[in-house]
């Protein structure tokens, strides 16, 4: 495969703003303070009709906000998050001036999901115990559709580009960020509102209950004793645009594993691909990439096998950490959320820890930090990878 | 965008015509005959396998084996599908309202939208970048479009698939369409020694788009209103069948526009 470098381009795609709402908070201040301060969002189990013991990552008060009158249709717990985090920093408005100054047309909106609203249909096929007809006010359209997710942002928005959803499970919305990217670059958009959102629901927990991998304790990436993850939820948005200041994404590297759907190589080979081509994209050497967001979902092979590749690609002493001991494994959000987190550590010079992290496992072949530490970022290594055998390895570097 | 792209190899998959040699032949007003109990079976897949998959990731997996056989192991693949697994996720759904739940956890793993894509790189061992990308009726659309982006910014060749399986009940009467359909095109940037087609393809603002109705030929697929069908007219022109352009709306909004020489 040709990887074209970030020398190539012609054209500058700068960040111009972002946005997230996670169990820790809304917005910047929020987050750094939590990433800071390594403080946990993770919170036992109160979902609603959920009886599993485990903690989750939950964002407080969404069910009692007020939703667009018009797009009622529209409201469900994956669009409540979604407007939770528009609303956070004036991000909103943001997209509203680009939209004013490009012009509809030429503003695309790529998003990433693995659920999207499917917790109102769960709560909608209870109503009638999984028989009969759905209530008359339920669209699968507006809600569980997996484009409903990004049709809710372009309605609400006005956006009038290219829009669509990818949806390759944990990975969704860090690839969301790669079409993005390529939809401006292709000339389909001036740019690209990309994020991506899922909200916790019934066939997350349960499913990951069934799958042996929910702890029972908050989540501990890379610890000795990790034994699964604790399932969160958010939303997180970045505005990309042409020819604007601000940091920039500067590679990306995809692969598949081709071995299993839910379970890595132990030497994370699929993993390692990413990251390398990443790499190539960014034209930078393993020594200029000044921190490893890695994806760390504190399950013991998953963890085993990501510091395989990192190790394999990287070597000794890259700083690294997983934000999900923080705010949970946010699903198909957690390219965004995290992709969010780690450009806010970049423009705060703040390189986070690995929240809930005690005893660095021995199977953990790469340098994972427990605390935070003020340090100047430059360029950051993001992963994110999900069921299907799908690797995303992102690099944003800073404006 | 106006881009030339070169087409290398078509796939298809729906009940009673198993490949596009076939729906070339239904479209040339030939008869369908539809085995009472057709269900799709991908070549490659060992048939003890096929039994714990749906039939929407069997369908897209027998299109997508088609074009692979002139597809590198790590050339990139776009799935694109409105609904993915809608009958497994209907199968979680209805587990979730019994007093004691239990999933399966095979069942969970293959209900991500991506299951067909992920399950069709282990049998093919492709271990280039895939996409699974859904737009609802404009899921075909999306699909190409990311193709073309991929393939005009890295210079690869590339893989598309679109699938869709109509939704069980209770969903189906909210969103209805009928046949469990997919079909593949094999992709590249430039003209090769095995390339079929040239496509001319062109963004652009609003305009009429084609109906695949006005085709002649398999009518349970053409008015199946299954979100598939917006590729018909794509691989019809491929073949030489539609000679118009193919106008595909794309969802947010503008359109894509093909035009097809034969080669």
């Amino acid at each position: 495969m040709t990887i074209q470098t970030a020398s190539s381009s012609r054209d500058r795609i700068g960040i111009t703003a972002m946005t997230g709402v996670s169990a820790v908070g809304r917005g910047r201040a929020d987050h750094v303070e939590a990433m800071r301060d390594g403080r946990s969002g993770l919170t036992p189990c109160d979902f609603p009709n959920v009886d599993v013991e485990c903690f989750i990552g939950r964002v407080a008060g969404i069910e009692d906000e007020a939703f667009p009158q018009g797009l009622a249709h529209y409201d469900n717990r994956a669009n409540r998050l979604s407007l939770a985090a528009l609303g956070a920093d004036g991000f909103d408005e943001t997209v509203r001036e680009a939209n004013s100054r490009w012009g509809a047309s030429r503003i695309g909106t790529v998003i990433g999901t693995s659920t999207s609203g499917v917790e109102r249909l769960e709560t909608t096929y209870r109503a009638i115990n999984g028989e009969g007809v759905l209530a008359p006010d339920y669209s699968i359209q507006h809600n569980n559709d997996h484009h409903a997710a990004a049709a809710f942002l372009v309605d609400h928005l006005g956006l009038r580009g290219p829009a669509y959803t990818i949806s390759t499970a944990c990975s969704s919305s860090a690839k969301a960020f790669i079409d993005a990217e390529q939809m401006i670059r292709a000339g389909l958009a001036d740019a690209v509102l990309v994020g991506g959102v899922d909200s916790l629901c019934m066939t997350s927990i349960y499913g990951f209950e069934a799958l042996e991998l929910v702890s029972r304790a908050p989540c501990r990436p890379f610890d000795a004793t990790r034994d699964g993850l604790s399932i969160g939820e958010a939303a997180g948005f970045a505005l990309l645009e042409r020819g604007a200041d601000g940091p920039v994404l500067s590679g990306y590297g995809e692969s598949s594993d081709a071995t299993s759907m839910s379970t890595p190589p132990p030497d994370g080979a699929g993993a390692a691909a990413a990251m390398r081509r990443a790499l190539a994209r960014a034209g930078l050497e393993v020594n200029e990439v000044d921190f490893l967001k890695l994806h760390g979902t504190a399950t013991p092979i998953n963890d085993s096998a990501e510091t395989a590749a990192v190790a394999s690609v990287f070597g000794p002493g890259r700083p690294a950490a997983s934000l999900k001991g923080m705010i949970g494994h946010t699903l198909g959000a957690a390219g965004a959320i995290e992709a969010v987190l780690s450009l806010y550590a970049m423009e705060e010079g703040l390189r986070p820890g690995s929240v809930g992290l005690c005893d660095k496992a021995d199977d953990v072949g790469c340098d994972i930090q427990r605390e935070a530490a003020s340090t100047k970022l430059t360029h950051v290594l993001n992963n994110a990878f999900g069921f299907g055998g799908s690797n995303c390895s992102l690099i944003l570097s800073a404006g | 965008m106006n881009v030339d792209i070169y087409v290398n190899a078509l796939g298809f998959c729906g009940p009673g015509v198993g490949s596009v040699d076939a729906l070339s032949r239904a479209f040339a007003g030939e008869n369908i005959d539809v085995p009472a109990d057709w269900r799709p079976e991908p070549e490659t897949l060992p048939r003890r396998q096929a039994r714990r998959l749906s039939a929407a990731t069997l369908t897209a997996m027998a299109a997508a084996e088609q074009v692979a056989g002139v597809l590198t192991s790590e050339a990139p693949w776009v799935f694109a599908s409105s609904c993915g697994e809608g009958d497994t996720l209907n199968t979680i759904l209805a587990a979730l309202c019994q007093p004691e739940i239990m999933l399966q956890p095979v069942r969970f793993q293959n209900a991500v939208h991506n299951a067909a894509q992920g399950q069709f790189s282990i049998v093919a061992g492709s271990t280039g970048p895939a996409t699974s990308i859904a737009a609802f009726d404009d899921s075909v659309a999306a699909g190409l479009l990311k193709c073309l982006m991929q393939m005009q910014i890295e210079q690869t060749v590339c893989g598309l698939v679109a699938f869709d399986e109509p939704l069980p009940p209770p969903l189906h009467e909210r969103r209805p369409y009928d046949l469990t359909l997919a079909g593949a095109l094999a992709l590249s940037p430039q003209r090769e020694e095995g390339s079929i087609a040239r496509l001319s393809v062109s963004s652009g603002g609003d305009r009429p788009v084609t109906d695949p109705a006005a085709l002649r030929g398999p009518s349970h697929i053409l008015t199946s209103n299954n979100p598939v069908r917006f590729l018909l007219p794509v691989l019809a022109a491929v073949r030489g069948i539609w000679t118009e352009p193919v106008v595909l709306a794309l969802p947010g909004g503008g359109t894509l526009a093909f035009r097809a020489e034969v080669l």
